[in-house]
């Protein structure tokens, strides 16, 4: 562009399709890898999030406070902050508040927000949230002079390049992201733990690198899932803290029970990280059908609020229950 | 006005001469003084040492672009004459630089084949440059001159004797000329890589001096420096394009022949992806219209596959004749001819009209294909299976296109329900814009002028065609009311006399979000309807960022920060006042528009900006389409992380 205004008339301008096809796409791509889709590691948070727990702080919504509706914190998010789909902006403040999502929620919410399998939350107009006591300590200070203040997207206001993030959220709720070309996925840990690292690295900041790893991976043991079940294997766990990365294999928790007609059952107790029920139930059911797994009568989710997760699979009664598991294991 | 009497009279008409002609219409001469024009720059000095190569006598070539912002191009072939010119009574290089239609490809001789003889030469670089340094080793001395602002700023010195021959053009391009004297790396980088291809053995380097803001690299002396040489020549260009693809058959075919007159290289390989690469070149320009020597190509093609196919029964009797199309799916090919007399035709000249051409290739195809398709029986089978299949889906998708036909046959005029077309019959001065969103649509067929602005309204993010099978593609809905409201059909299919818009503007909100609409939708164009891209009818819009409110004036409208910028200090400078609340509107999306503010800054030719859609390489357009729709993950890794720091406009 020159200095002088372009004058008035049909203005047309060539455009040579490559380099319009190469900055469009890296304008996108970049945009969607530096601000949309990858969590920042100095709080563990997307944009998204971020606004949204901002804008929750912004209308006082503390954890001593009254609970207020979805749709009001949504609204606010979306008119100061986020000017995207009401939709995605639903969908994350419901993920906060998730208690197998994240290891640690920040939001606490009332009313239905879904469940582990397909069940949608409720609408927004009907849900209740608030901050938790977590999500506080994100913010703490946020007032005092602690992070950058940026314009919002219209320059009306002030949103917080980064939360203060007293905890490190990053380690601790982990985060996953599809960008372009490229994606992360974290594992959570447990507060206690990672606190404990934390200490020890600020008292020994000088050490060596694998003095550093060495000492991290005596206090801060693995991945710690919300879901819970069995990790297979550590070597995973030592790639993925040494390098960046590692590949962690999680099995689910099954104990063998006996059902009151005196068939042996096989109960799912706990399932692995973002492992949805309803779509794992499907899964062995079309398994079965197509005879690729034998021995397996019926399958069932029991699980409720009071009995925590409980899928049920009922053997034929000339099944050898650590056949048809381990069968299981192999499969699913 | 009626006050002022315009002289005009024979002292009014001026004469041009000759490098100036140069400078008062660079466009006549170098296509654009954009970006476009600029690297055409590059490509006159690159085109000339590379000749040199083409003739032997040189074996390297080297690009650099200079920290201070000049080009500089080494190569170490003859060097160019230094001797004085019988008629001109210059020294010949002195010649070279400030004549145009100057050279050593008019005579015959010195040059068997020569791509540079479609440009006008060095001359015209020297005319558009303040500054051209050139260096030459030839005649066992080194020899140097500067000019300045195209004319020689000293005779031709003659230096140190040395053994060495070459030549050195270093060059300053004129910043009041060009609207921009950034060079794009990766634009330079993909020439240059296409030029080593197709000259085997040729070793060209590409080195960056120039510092970037924040790069490490750069910062700490290193330069950016990359290397193009491929002893396998068209071999290695066709791996290249398939490089992110999954070949159906692991050994490139590849040969060679050389006729009297002509010499002409095929290098071919199969992938499993669905679209057509084959891309000619004759004297190693790009003939991107085809001409005789693709048309031998294809029928050869077609010929062997279906005689192969028939001799080795794997097509039946019943079944009809693959067609070019069928055969062609997924082909990766280079065809490159050399030959001494090149013709260009066609509307851009690059479709090469020369007769011989076609039955040299044709036969050298049909004896070399045929014999390895013999030798590789297995590959063999592969590949027609691959052409077989391809013709069952072609059939499948013809079923597809004509259920959209008959379903848009129960609408009222065939056309699709979202389409508010205008008035006008006339395809000449109609327009249609295709609109993200179903809000921006509202605004869109309010704001228009409906006598010759039709809308069409695309919901979210259309379909990638790069990564979806054509009958896929075909099944979507947006797709279809897409194909049916331009009215040309699609690939071979496609005539373009049916074309019912002669202006097809995409209009995507100012945000990231509507520029990957914008790939997205470009990438359906050039994998479907590529003419509409080559004949420059597809435009793109450009909606302001922001609109200035002043107060107790008419608001004014930016397109870019900068015009932001100078607007509101000329407004301030003029005693205006931005009001206080909201004084400036960032623009997110178009719905945020009133009707009249988007017809106003938007749609009215009077007053909106649109740029058309141009393409100068479908080769390397093609490469580029597929690193960045396709399925290869890794290479856009790469690339994306290669170019981050061109980042124009980062969204939060």
């Amino acid at each position: 562009m020159t200095e002088t205004l372009p004058p008035a008339g049909d203005r047309i301008e060539p455009a040579d399709i490559q380099q319009e096809m190469q900055s469009s796409y890296i304008d996108y791509a970049m945009s969607v890898i530096v601000s949309r889709a990858l969590p920042d590691v100095r709080d563990g948070l997307k944009p998204v999030h971020r606004r949204v727990l901002f804008s929750m702080y912004d209308t006082r919504l503390y954890p001593d406070r009254s609970y207020v509706k979805c749709s009001r914190v949504v609204g606010d998010v979306m008119g100061n902050y986020h000017p995207h789909g009401d939709s995605s902006i639903y969908d994350a403040l419901v993920r906060l508040a998730q208690s197998w999502s994240m290891r640690y929620p920040l939001v606490d919410g009332q009313g239905n927000f879904g469940s582990p399998g397909n069940d949608a939350p409720a609408a927004m107009r009907y849900t209740e949230s608030r901050l938790t006591q977590l999500s506080m300590a994100m913010l703490q200070d946020i007032d005092k002079d602690t992070v950058d203040l940026k314009d919002n997207y219209d320059g009306k206001t002030l949103e917080p390049e980064v939360l203060p993030a007293r905890i490190p959220n990053l380690l601790v709720n982990g985060g996953s992201g599809i960008a372009v070309g490229m994606a992360t996925n974290l594992p959570p840990h447990n507060l206690r733990e990672v606190a404990a690292g934390v200490v020890w690295a600020l008292e020994n900041w000088d050490a060596g690198e694998d003095e550093t790893l060495a000492a991290l991976m005596q206090r801060i043991k693995g991945p710690d899932f919300p879901t819970k079940a069995l990790i297979l294997g550590t070597g995973g766990i030592e790639d993925a803290y040494r390098t960046g990365r590692g590949s962690i294999r999680m099995r689910s928790v099954v104990e063998v029970e006996e059902d009151a007609k005196g068939r042996t059952i096989l109960v799912v107790t706990e399932l692995p990280f973002q492992v949805n029920p309803d779509n794992l139930v499907e899964n062995i059911a079309g398994l079965v059908r197509d005879g690729k797994l034998g021995g397996i009568a019926n399958i069932a989710d029991e699980s409720n609020k009071r009995r925590g997760m409980r899928i049920v699979i009922t053997l034929r009664r000339d099944a050898v229950a650590k056949v048809v598991l381990n069968n299981l294991y192999k499969h699913t | 006005m009626a006050a002022k009497k315009n002289e005009y009279n024979a002292s009014s008409i001026t004469v041009l001469e000759g490098l100036e002609a140069v400078r008062k219409r660079p466009g006549m001469y170098i296509g654009s003084t954009g970006e476009r024009g600029l690297h055409h720059l590059i490509w006159e000095v690159v085109d000339n040492a590379v000749d040199e190569a083409m003739a032997g006598y040189a074996t390297q070539v080297v690009v650099t672009l200079r920290a201070d912002g000049g080009v500089q191009v080494i190569d170490d072939g003859r060097g160019i004459p230094v001797g004085m010119h019988p008629v001109e009574k210059r020294p010949a290089v002195e010649v070279v630089l400030t004549t145009l239609h100057a050279g050593g490809k008019f005579g015959g001789d010195s040059y068997a084949v020569s791509g540079g003889l479609h440009g006008v030469g060095v001359s015209v670089v020297n005319a558009l440059a303040t500054r051209l340094d050139v260096d030459i080793c030839t005649d066992g001395y080194q020899w140097t001159q500067t000019y300045e602002h195209s004319q020689p700023a000293h005779a031709l010195k003659q230096g140190e004797p040395t053994n060495r021959t070459g030549t050195t053009i270093t060059y300053w391009a004129d910043p009041t000329i060009f609207e921009t004297v950034e060079y794009n790396i990766e634009t330079v980088a993909r020439r240059l890589q296409e030029m080593a291809f197709l000259n085997k053995g040729l070793t060209i380097v590409l080195r960056d001096e120039r510092v970037a803001e924040g790069d490490e690299d750069a910062e700490a002396g290193k330069v950016r420096e990359r290397t193009f040489r491929y002893p396998g020549g068209l071999e290695d260009f066709v791996a290249h394009i398939n490089a992110t693809r999954e070949p159906v058959h692991k050994k490139v075919i590849a040969f060679d022949a050389k006729g009297e007159t002509i010499e002409v290289e095929v290098a071919m390989q199969w992938n499993t992806g669905y679209s057509e690469s084959v891309f000619t070149f004759a004297n190693t320009i790009n003939t991107h219209e085809g001409g005789t020597h693709e048309e031998g190509f294809r029928a050869a093609l077609t010929r062997v596959i279906n005689v192969y196919a028939r001799d080795k029964k794997l097509l039946k009797e019943k079944d009809p004749n693959l067609t070019g199309d069928d055969v062609r799916e997924g082909l990766a090919a280079i065809v490159s001819v050399k030959l001494k007399e090149p013709q260009f035709e066609g509307q851009t000249k690059t479709k090469l009209g020369n007769t011989e051409a076609k039955s040299v290739v044709q036969t050298t195809c049909n004896e070399w294909i045929a014999d390895w398709f013999e030798r590789n029986p297995a590959d063999a089978k592969a590949i027609v299976t691959k052409s077989v299949s391809s013709a069952q889906a072609r059939m499948a998708a013809r079923k597809a296109r004509e259920l959209v036909r008959r379903k848009s046959a129960l609408d009222i005029g065939g056309l699709p329900g979202k389409l508010k077309d205008c008035q006008s019959t006339n395809p000449d001065e109609c327009e249609l814009y295709i609109v993200e969103g179903d809000s921006a649509g509202g605004s869109a067929k309010e704001g228009r002028e409906s006598h010759f602005q039709a809308i069409l309204p695309i919901r979210g993010k259309i379909i990638n065609v790069e990564k979806a099978r054509i009958d896929r593609v075909l099944k979507n809905t947006e797709v279809q009311s897409l194909i049916t409201a331009l009215g040309t059909g699609i690939h071979d299919e496609f005539d373009v006399s049916k074309l019912r818009y002669h202006k097809i503007v995409l209009m995507a909100d100012a945000d990231v979000d509507g520029k990957h609409i914008t790939t997205l939708l470009l990438t359906l164009l050039f994998r479907f309807m590529r003419p509409l891209i080559e004949l420059g009818h597809v435009y793109l819009s450009c909606p302001p960022l922001y609109k200035i409110k002043w107060q107790r004036a008419e608001p004014q409208y930016a397109y870019s920060d900068r015009e932001r910028d100078v607007l509101v200090e000329q407004g301030l400078a003029a005693g205006r006042k931005i009001n206080k609340e909201d004084g400036i509107q960032r623009y997110k999306g178009l719905g945020e528009m009133n009707a009249e503010e988007l017809w106003e800054t938007t749609m009215d030719p009077a007053n909106r900006l649109l740029r058309q859609v141009t393409m100068d390489d479908a080769a390397l357009a093609d490469e580029l389409f597929s690193v960045l729709m396709g399925e290869d993950v890794e290479a856009r890794r790469s690339f994306i992380v290669r170019n981050a720091k061109d980042v124009r406009f980062l969204d939060v």
